[in-house]
């Protein structure tokens, strides 16, 4: 785990997407880490380095955010809304990974700021497709 | 035949040269003879003048002179040569003047002849000119007579027609004065509708229909009546509601019980009193000046009750007439009517308000619960594929990760464990996608079916050949449709007409369409495995899957169904197994 490389943030509340995430970043060979929190409010809490996060050696500050939007306590909705508050994190780049192919939903991503949309496949092994597309597409 | 006729007739013969040279000869030789022979040595007195005259017998100028020259030369032979020379110069200028006189005369007697002769042609000319004229004049004059006769038996034809029609005039008359006063009457009845009616328009203001049908009445009993009320029971008193004629009784009350309205309401018809000084137990309004001495009331009625009645008044005795009578009733009628519809208007506009807000509150009701069934449907399809993700995911990674180390028959478990995930997944899709196809408006317009299949065809190998033989008929009417509904359509007839046929047969699909009166039906002809008849109840309904050899969820003719419903149109199909089958939609034709 090389400081060096920003890890990724998965925020999830489904524990076994989370897994299948990690087993496809090690299946393609993503050199990122995984770091992952389960709701929205955890999430916010990671990037704005309070309490528990804010010691940065062992919590990097990650240079993705990986987003569902459905979040307990706050939504992926609300983590978009926030961010975009957050002039120092305006860098930040958001793909909302979700398994609601609603236009709407994806239009509000995008009126949000999130800078990628994905959608979750049908089964936790082809994780590794989403992995790949991360890794090309916004993993430099 | 007068003498100067004989003379001119005899002065008609036309001279002519061979009698004229005749005439000549003779005489002068007949003269020769006797007067220088026979009488050669006197003097006689057979003058030469004598045979001049047959000049006016044959009236030839030439005859005359050519003679005059005859006898001067013989009678101047005579004179000088025949005769002894004695001193007969004087004689023989006598003969000469004589011959010459006598010749002079003959002469203008002939050319007066002449004259006469031409004027007497000319005169018989005109005559006969006159006589044709005088009959053709007669002729005429007949034709006139016989005209004239005509014209009298027209003149007198055309005076018996003009008394005819004076009659005819006279009835006309009569008639246009029954007519008039009938147009009279009908003027006052309409301006009684038409004041009912304009009451019935004016919905500001309360039941103006007594006072509107007051005014009127009193004009159609224009003579006999001195004023119109309707009146009404309140508790045990009548009350005057409207008035027209006497101002003074508008305030006025009178006991109900021995009033004549009583008798009205009760024996529910129009009834008079012809003199009320006879009937004493009536008490009725008093006008100013006087008293009523004879009325005539009709009831009124509202919702089949009674409602007023209207009293016609008269201040002389009046017998009042079938005509009256039936005059009031008709009134009483119509203002019944206007106040009838008048309720019921008023009935209509309350409903109307109560059913709106019904509906609105429903509408909104029903709002909030397709609403919240969206909710429900996107937020229950998120939740079910989670673990759905995990179990296959976790399949196919033991699969993937143990499989080698594992025996045939657990490996295929772990096949049929993705299999059944895969269904779900499926299973989810569709679900979402009949929920939506349910609630979501289509907008729709003119559709081209052809495209439409063309690309579907184009996009998915599993309609190509070698993989299967889709047939397009030529002729694919447009139709009025959403075009992403259709496609769904299209796509799933394909997809079930594409998968169930029996192994080793190669799918052969045939579109065609049908038209008929405004709808287009699109045939869907296969030959996979047919449908047996107890099943095609079943068929359109979803989850229900006939066959458990082939994928699939189930819910694709459902969703076809419910779609081409919502497009106004119909599906169905008609089937032999083994044989194959042909499903039809039904959608109505574009004009354009």
């Amino acid at each position: 785990m090389t400081p060096s490389i920003p890890p990724v943030l998965y925020a999830e509340d489904e524990a076994d997407d989370v897994f299948f995430m990690r087993a496809a970043f090690k299946r393609v060979g993503v050199e990122h880490h995984l770091e992952a929190v389960s709701d929205g409010e955890q999430a916010i809490g990671y990037l704005a380095g309070e309490g528990p996060y804010a010691d940065r050696n062992q919590f990097p500050m990650p240079g993705l955010l990986l987003l569902d939007l459905n979040l307990p306590v706050r939504s992926g909705f609300e983590v978009l809304g926030w961010l975009r508050s957050q002039a120092h994190l305006g860098h930040l780049k958001v793909v909302v990974f979700s398994s609601s192919g609603r236009p709407e939903d994806r239009v509000r991503a995008a009126q949000l700021g999130a800078t990628g949309y994905l959608l979750k496949p049908a089964s936790g092994a082809e994780f590794a497709d989403t992995a790949r597309l991360l890794r090309e597409r916004w993993l430099a | 035949m007068t003498p100067t006729r004989g003379l001119i007739a005899f002065g008609l013969w036309k001279p002519r040269t061979a009698v004229t040279v005749a005439l000549f000869c003779l005489c002068t030789a007949l003269m020769a003879y006797l007067r220088l022979h026979v009488f050669a040595d006197r003097v006689i007195t057979l003058t030469y003048g004598l045979p001049l005259l047959i000049c006016l017998w044959y009236p030839s100028l030439a005859l005359l002179w050519s003679l005059v020259a005859a006898f001067v030369a013989m009678s101047a032979y005579k004179a000088f040569v025949l005769l002894p020379p004695m001193d007969n110069t004087v004689n023989w200028l006598m003969q000469l003047t004589n011959i010459l006189v006598v010749a002079a005369a003959v002469h203008v007697v002939l050319l007066t002849l002449r004259r006469l002769r031409a004027a007497n042609a000319a005169l018989e000319q005109s005559n006969q000119e006159l006589i044709a004229r005088d009959e053709e004049i007669g002729r005429q004059n007949e034709e006139l007579h016989a005209q004239t006769e005509e014209l009298a038996q027209q003149n007198e034809e055309i005076n018996q027609q003009s008394e005819e029609l004076q009659h005819q005039s006279e009835e006309l008359q009569a008639q246009t004065e029954e007519l008039q006063t009938l147009n009279a009457e009908l003027g006052k009845r309409h301006d009684l509708l038409e004041n009912l009616l304009r009451s019935l328009q004016d919905v500001s203001g309360g039941d103006s229909s007594p006072a509107q049908l007051c005014g009127p009445v009193l004009q159609l009993f224009r003579g006999v009546a001195r004023a119109v009320a309707v009146v009404q029971q309140e508790r045990d008193e009548i009350a005057v509601q409207a008035l027209a004629g006497a101002r003074e009784l508008e305030a006025m009350r009178w006991p109900f019980s021995t009033s004549f309205a009583r008798v009205a309401m009760e024996q529910d018809k129009v009834a008079g009193v012809a003199d009320l000084a006879l009937r004493p137990d009536f008490t009725l309004a008093r006008p100013r000046h006087g008293a009523f001495r004879a009325v005539l009331a009709a009831p009124l009625h509202v919702g089949g009750k009674p409602a007023g009645v209207i009293e016609v008044y008269s201040e002389q005795p009046t017998s009042w007439t079938r005509e009256q009578f039936q005059i009031l009733e008709w009134a009483a009628a119509q203002c019944s009517l206007i106040m009838e519809v008048r309720r019921l208007h008023q009935q209509l506009v309350t409903a109307n308000a109560d059913l709106d807000r019904l509906v609105q509150a429903r509408t909104s009701e029903l709002q909030d619960l397709v609403t919240e069934l969206e909710h429900f449907s996107y937020t229950i399809t998120h939740d079910l594929r989670a673990p759905l993700r995990a179990m296959h995911g976790f399949a196919q990674f033991l699969e993937e990760e143990t499989g080698p180390q594992l025996d045939e028959q657990s490996r295929g478990y772990l096949r049929r464990i993705a299999v059944a995930a895969r269904r779900m997944d499926q299973l989810i899709s569709d679900a979402l996608s009949y929920s939506k196809a349910v609630r979501l408006e289509l907008a729709m317009g003119p559709t081209d079916p052809a495209a439409l299949l063309r690309g579907m065809i184009e996009s998915y190998p599993a309609f190509q050949p070698p993989n299967a033989q889709i047939e397009l008929a030529p002729e694919l009417p447009r139709v009025v449709a959403n075009e992403a509904a259709l496609t769904q359509c299209f796509s799933n007839l394909l997809d079930n007409a594409v998968k169930f046929v029996p192994n080793g047969r190669k799918p052969h699909v045939r579109v065609r369409a049908e038209e008929h009166d405004s709808m287009v039906r699109f045939w869907f002809e296969d030959n996979g495995i047919g449908i047996p008849p107890d099943m095609r109840q079943r068929l359109f309904v979803m989850f229900q899957r006939l066959s458990k050899d082939y994928e699939g969820t189930g819910i694709g003719l459902a969703l076809v169904r419910k779609v081409v419903e919502r497009m106004g149109g119909n599906v169905g199909v008609e089937s032999e197994p083994g044989v194959g089958s042909r499903f039809w939609v039904e959608l109505k034709r574009s004009v354009n």
